[in-house]
């Protein structure tokens, strides 16, 4: 056990433990190290002023991810480099992407752009195409009031022609050696009455659970993280699950996708394309690129927020959980939710493993509807997973988001559908057992009216999209 | 782009781009504090009408790290931050008129401290029902401000003459100004009772004043600089004074120095917004869709005091005719009185709302006819010659080339034609066309602000500092003023420097604000150049004998005659034999004036004229939306930079996008606002700009008026355009209707237009 975290800060080792554990990476930055380029927008996680990137060993090589420094907890910097937009000019020579910003006139008030310009900043690391598809996902987590983004656009289209190198490639081989040396047991800090523990591995993880009577699971940490920045709460103590290796993969195994709970929800997609293509489309809109490099799929779970997009899709795939804590068990997603914000999980209980079973003859498909395409919150989510025979429905299961205070499925829709003839008329029909199904509520994102006309049409929408074989959609 | 000089030709970058871009541009937060710096917060309010029955903050100051708060009493001058009109209290310790009205505030040794503390209050209110939306405002009669009755002609005849006449009613939304840099003010104690003041403002002058009048001081013991502010839209020019004031308030208390910066959602809380605007409307035209009169009712949401809301209505009165020639107009405009935040200026300043409302009259006229909305358009455009309904002779007029032009460049006819063979067969999926132009009138319609101050100051080595009274917000104003002055004197632009805009140096200056800062602050800098030019034109006479007329500056030399001599050596020598280089600079905008009891005469200089084509693309069983493509043609007269006009055009096009489309202001009937955070409330991002986003300048463009380098003004006028967009996807759910009676609440959010598309 040590007591202490390191990581590296730009390039230079740093090693601490007398911070308060809940100090987010923007505070250290701006307050105690004066490094004061990286800018609080926000403190929500919304706005991408405060973007920097880690970088991370994974399987031997280097990875760069852009984050939210806004929501981001000190202590789960540790055993990552962090680079910050002051490092990216070295011997006074501009990075590429910083020339590129520049010829382009992608700043006004200038306000935005540090953001912008280490989330354009990862992109090039990763040597990612400045396709359209690419640049919006790099890029929709950072908001500008000034340029109407077309030259930011254009910075980032043109970056590599400002040069593919930069001094980062030339220290690769420093930094993979600085990362490795930095030890990955567990790590215990106490500041006063607080305490941050970061278990290296699930049996450290059970076996210390037991000293705590209530302690608080962080894995990517993006939502509760604005119980501190928002809501002025201190928690004394947290358990990091982000830096446990039993907890972060994503395999399959038998005819099931298996996710260790603590995996970031961009680490999924590849392979959640191959099967559920429809799941990965809609995570590709899930908050920003700096959210889903962080947020994990069981903390949207364990969040039980009635809005959450993970839900209502794992739950129409018939996912289940599995849970440790005292002892190891396994329940079904659709039974795990209780009421508003209530789950199946006790003190000190977390989820360890979502498991999706694979099956290739069903027809899933899920539909989220914001008041903006990208980084908002879903006002109505339909996740859909249907087997036909013959043209009769043999199995459907249809939950939503955004329409009860649970992510829910809609039991008599369902009960009315089961062994009917997949028809524009049966489905016209079950319109009205939706009613029955739910009693939405009115918002800020959306009227109840809007939420029960939404819940109908997206059940129309799957129809006729699955029978002309066609998309029908704007974007 | 033709130039009358050449220099302007240069597509200069930001000045401070390159810092921008290295995290090195340094904006208010960023400024390191003196280590004894306290960190503040503001108690607010949490109920939005009632009075305050106690007030108990015991718990507030044994909290962690407090060092104290300060309440009403604390307030050694007036108790009020309004610009304009007296309303706008600092605290109040009796009568609550909005959610979120500050109550106290509380310095401690960090701002989570200070925030924290501030929780532990206790308040009571006696609960009131509070006043929310407009209507409900009317039929109270509840209004902050006189309301005005405009008219010219006689519209009810012209109506009733009419062979056609529509009746109806439409709104706007409001907007937050959700500048990415929030509010904040840092304030210093200095010696003989001074206070030096950072604060992110679009005013500083007005800032001194207030905070002055605050603190029961002179206003020569209040200093303010702004080096820079990340983004201001208007949401800066008089929403900043509060924190200005109570981070001073602390300071002084306290004799230490005071940050008080917003927490973002605290921001959207607590500060005023653009005008939501509800019109109803009467309308006579003829048989081909020409407007004969205008029977109109304007009124707005302006919260609980009066700040800028005048000038803003005023603004909406002046622009009811967006770009046509209304030949009767008969108006009134309400300005309601509500217990909500003090709306205020943004980008446009009751300008777009007026705008969209006249649109949107077109628009219902063409559907009415049952014609292409581009032809009533063109039709009822202003010809040169015309007169305002407020008096105006509109002599610069090329609006009707700028839309002939753009509908040929935007290939709008041929695009018509292919839309509704898309619509024909796509039963969800429409698509929308629309091409909407418009008119901006530059100049402060408040006469006496039209006025801009400068200091100059030539080193003896030949590097220049620069000084106006103009904030630097992201508009590039301080690169245009640099260009401005490097061309007069024929140098380098890295010769000048750009500094902080600060009272000390340029005093009683107005808001960067009306888009006229270059106009304005340039030309007060050239007046300044210009003496130092005089005192240089002399000299150079009686030193070197030279009795010719003509001296010019280009290329860091000074040419007189067949001789020539280095900026440098000529300053230098200047210096040796005691000629002043420095001077100060004023200069005050002509020709304009306005008669204030009727609105009538000439309260612009000139006018910027463009216009813009979107097409869209909706769903009609969900109402999502898209922008396919927007091609802008806008005149900025002879440009100084076309690299910033353009930044310009295209930010203030998805500012305008966003106030359209997905920006939705959010109140509770007990007047809470539900949309206080970037995670509900929804600006634009990267993937909703179009993917053909087809932005020109206007290349006959010049300025008939006196400006520099005969351009125009370019930040208000722009936002105008994506008024467009909102028509484009009105005009695709008149594709998905049986009907022609739309109405499309404002903003166009995929909720709204599918409820317009099933009514
Ligand atoms: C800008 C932004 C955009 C967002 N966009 C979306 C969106 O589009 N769709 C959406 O659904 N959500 C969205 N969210 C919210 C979303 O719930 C979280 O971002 C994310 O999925 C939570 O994962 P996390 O790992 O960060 O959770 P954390 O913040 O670490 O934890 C969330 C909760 O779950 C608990 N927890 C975490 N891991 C476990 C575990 N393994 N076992 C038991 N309990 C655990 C924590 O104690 C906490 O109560 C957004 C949030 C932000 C800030
Ligand atoms: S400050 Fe806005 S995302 Fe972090
Ligand atoms: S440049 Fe001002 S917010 Fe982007």
């Amino acid at each position: 056990m040590q007591n202490e975290i390191q990581f590296l800060l730009n390039e230079d080792v740093v090693k601490i433990n007398n911070i308060d554990p809940n100090t987010t990476v923007l505070k250290y930055l701006r307050d105690l190290k004066n490094l004061r380029g990286t800018k609080e927008g926000c403190a929500s996680g919304d706005c991408g002023a405060c973007t920097a990137v880690t970088v991370e060993i994974v399987k031997g090589r280097l990875v760069y991810r852009s984050i939210n420094t806004c929501i981001m907890f000190l202590y789960s910097l540790h055993g990552k480099q962090l680079i910050t937009v002051e490092h990216l000019k070295k011997n006074n020579k501009l990075h590429p992407v910083q020339r590129s910003m520049i010829d382009h006139n992608g700043s006004q008030c200038g306000f935005c752009t540090p953001g912008f310009i280490m989330s354009m900043f990862s992109m090039f690391k990763n040597r990612e195409q400045t396709s359209k598809k690419n640049i919006d996902r790099y890029l929709t987590g950072n908001l500008c009031r000034c340029t109407g983004y077309k030259p930011i656009n254009l910075a980032t289209k043109n970056m590599y022609s400002y040069g593919k190198s930069d001094h980062f490639y030339k220290n690769e081989k420093n930094i993979l050696n600085k990362l490795k040396s930095i030890n990955r047991q567990n790590i215990k800090i106490k500041y006063f009455n607080k305490e941050f523990f970061i278990p290296s591995n699930l049996i450290d993880l059970k076996e210390n659970i037991k000293q705590y009577n209530n302690c608080k699971f962080i894995s990517g940490g993006t939502d509760i993280a604005l119980e501190v920045t928002k809501r002025r709460k201190d928690f004394e103590s947290i358990i990091y699950l982000g830096n446990n290796k039993d907890l972060k993969y994503i395999k399959i195994v038998d005819k099931n996708i298996v996710i260790g709970a603590a995996t970031p929800i961009n680490d999924t997609l590849n392979i959640l394309k191959k099967y559920y293509p429809s799941i990965a489309e809609m995570y590709f809109r899930f908050g920003s690129l700096q959210i889903r490099n962080v947020a994990t799929i069981g903390g949207n779970i364990s969040n039980a927020s009635p809005i959450g997009d993970s839900a209502p899709a794992l739950i129409s795939l018939d996912s289940s959980l599995i849970i440790e804590g005292n002892k190891t068990r396994t329940v079904k997603l659709k039974n795990f939710f209780l009421s508003y914000k209530k789950t199946l999980l006790k003190n000190n209980e977390f989820i360890k493993e979502i498991i999706i079973p694979i099956d290739k003859k069903s027809i899933f498909k899920c539909y989220k509807i914001s008041k903006r395409f990208d980084d908002d919150i879903s006002s109505v989510f339909m996740a859909i997973n249907l087997k036909l025979y013959n043209n009769l429905i043999n199995k459907i299961a249809i939950t939503y988001g955004g329409m009860a205070a649970t992510p829910k499925s809609a039991p008599n829709t369902e009960k009315f559908l089961k062994r009917k003839t997949f028809s524009y008329k049966n489905i016209i029909l079950a319109k009205q057992y939706l009613e029955r199904d739910f009693k939405p509520l009115t918002d800020m994102r959306a009227s109840k009216n809007y939420r029960k006309i939404i819940s109908q049409n997206l059940l129309e929408k799957f129809y006729l999209e699955l029978t002309n074989n066609k998309k029908i959609t704007v974007n | 782009m033709k130039n009358l000089d050449n220099l302007f030709s240069e597509k200069l970058p930001h000045e401070s781009a390159e810092k921008h871009v290295s995290g090195l541009a340094k904006y208010t937060d960023d400024i390191l504090e003196p280590t004894n710096t306290l960190y503040a917060a503001i108690g607010w309010s949490t109920v939005a009408k009632g009075s305050i029955v106690k007030i108990d903050l015991r718990d507030v100051i044994k909290s962690a790290g407090v060092c104290g708060v300060i309440t009403e009493r604390d307030i050694p001058g007036i108790n009020d931050v309004g610009p304009v009109f007296k309303g706008d209290v600092i605290f109040s310790s009796k009568k609550i008129k909005y959610f979120g009205q500050p109550i106290f505030a509380v310095a401690a040794d960090t701002t989570e401290l200070a925030r924290k503390a501030v929780l532990k209050a206790k308040i009571q209110y006696k609960k009131e029902r509070p006043i929310i939306r407009i209507k409900e405002a009317l039929e109270k009669k509840s209004y902050i401000l006189k309301t005005r009755k405009f008219s010219n002609g006689n519209a009810r005849k012209a109506i009733k003459n009419s062979q056609h006449k529509l009746i109806g009613e439409s709104q706007t939304g409001g907007q937050d100004h959700l500048y990415l840099e929030g509010q904040v003010a840092l304030a210093i104690p200095k010696e003989d009772n001074g206070l030096l003041i950072y604060s992110s403002t679009q005013h500083p002058s007005k800032t001194q004043q207030i905070v002055a009048k605050v603190l029961n001081q002179n206003f020569n013991t209040i200093d303010v600089h702004v080096r820079r502010i990340g983004g201001g839209f208007g949401g800066k020019e008089t929403q900043s004074f509060m924190f200005a004031a109570i981070s001073s308030l602390l300071a002084k208390k306290f004799n230490k120095p005071v940050k008080l910066r917003l927490d973002r959602d605290e921001d959207m809380i607590l500060t005023g917004k653009r005008h939501d605007f509800y019109f109803k409307y009467e309308v006579g035209f003829s048989d081909n869709g020409k407007i004969n009169g205008l029977d109109i009712i304007l009124a707005s949401r302006c919260g609980h005091s009066a700040d800028l809301s005048e000038a803003i209505n005023d603004r909406a009165i002046y622009n009811i005719d967006n770009a046509y020639y209304i030949p009767n107009v008969k108006l009134v405009s309400y300005r309601c009185k509500t217990n909500t935040v003090s709306n205020t200026a943004f980008r446009g300043f009751g300008a777009p709302q007026a705008s969209f409302c006249i649109e949107n009259i077109i628009d219902n006229i063409s559907n009415f006819l049952k014609v292409d909305a581009y032809k009533i358009r063109y039709l009822n455009l202003y010809q040169k010659n015309n007169i305002t309904h407020f008096g105006m002779k509109i002599k610069d007029n090329v609006i009707n080339d700028i839309f002939n032009k753009l509908i040929n460049s935007s290939n709008y006819k041929k695009r018509r034609k292919e839309i509704e063979k898309f619509n024909q067969s796509n039963k969800y999926i429409k698509k929308g066309l629309a091409i909407t132009p418009a008119k901006f009138g530059i100049s402060f319609t408040t006469t006496h602000l039209n006025q801009g101050g400068a200091l100059v100051h030539i080193y003896t080595d030949g590097s220049i500092h620069l000084n106006h009274g103009g904030v630097e917000m992201g508009q590039g104003l301080m690169t245009k003023i640099a260009q401005i002055t490097a061309n007069s004197f024929g140098i380098k632009i890295n010769n000048i420097k750009i500094t902080s805009t600060n009272t000390e140096k340029v005093a009683n200056t107005s808001a960067s604000a009306a888009s006229a800062s270059t106009d304005i602050n340039g030309a007060a800098v050239l007046n300044a150049i210009n003496k130092i030019k005089d005192n240089l034109f002399s000299f150079i006479q009686n030193h070197f004998k030279f009795n010719g007329k003509i001296i010019k500056y280009k290329n860091n030399n000074i040419y007189f005659g067949k001789n020539k001599i280095t900026f440098k050596k000529l300053i230098n020598l200047a210096y040796l034999n005691r000629i002043p280089l420095s001077s100060s600079g004023f200069y005050k905008t002509p020709k304009i004036h306005v008669d204030k009891s009727t609105l009538k005469g000439r309260p612009f200089l000139y006018f910027c004229y463009g216009a813009a084509v979107s097409e869209v693309m909706i769903d009609t069983l969900t109402g999502e939306n898209k922008l396919l493509k927007v091609d802008i043609l806008q005149d900025v007269g002879n440009s100084i930079n076309p690299s910033i006009d353009i930044g310009q055009i295209e930010g203030g096009f998805v500012q305008g996008l966003g106030w359209l489309t997905s920006e939705e202001v959010s109140w509770g009937n007990d007047g809470k606002i539900l949309t206080f955070s970037p995670s509900t409330y929804k600006i634009p991002v990267m993937n909703d700009i179009p993917k053909n986003f087809n932005v020109k300048i206007y290349n006959k463009g010049i300025n008939n008026e006196n400006t520099i380098n005969k351009s125009k003004a370019v930040g208000e006028p722009p936002l105008l355009l994506a008024i467009s967009t909102y028509f484009a996807i009105k005009n695709a759910i008149s594709y998905a209707k049986k009907n022609n009676k739309i109405n499309l609440t404002a903003p166009a959010t995929p909720e709204n237009i599918l409820n317009s598309i099933n009514k």
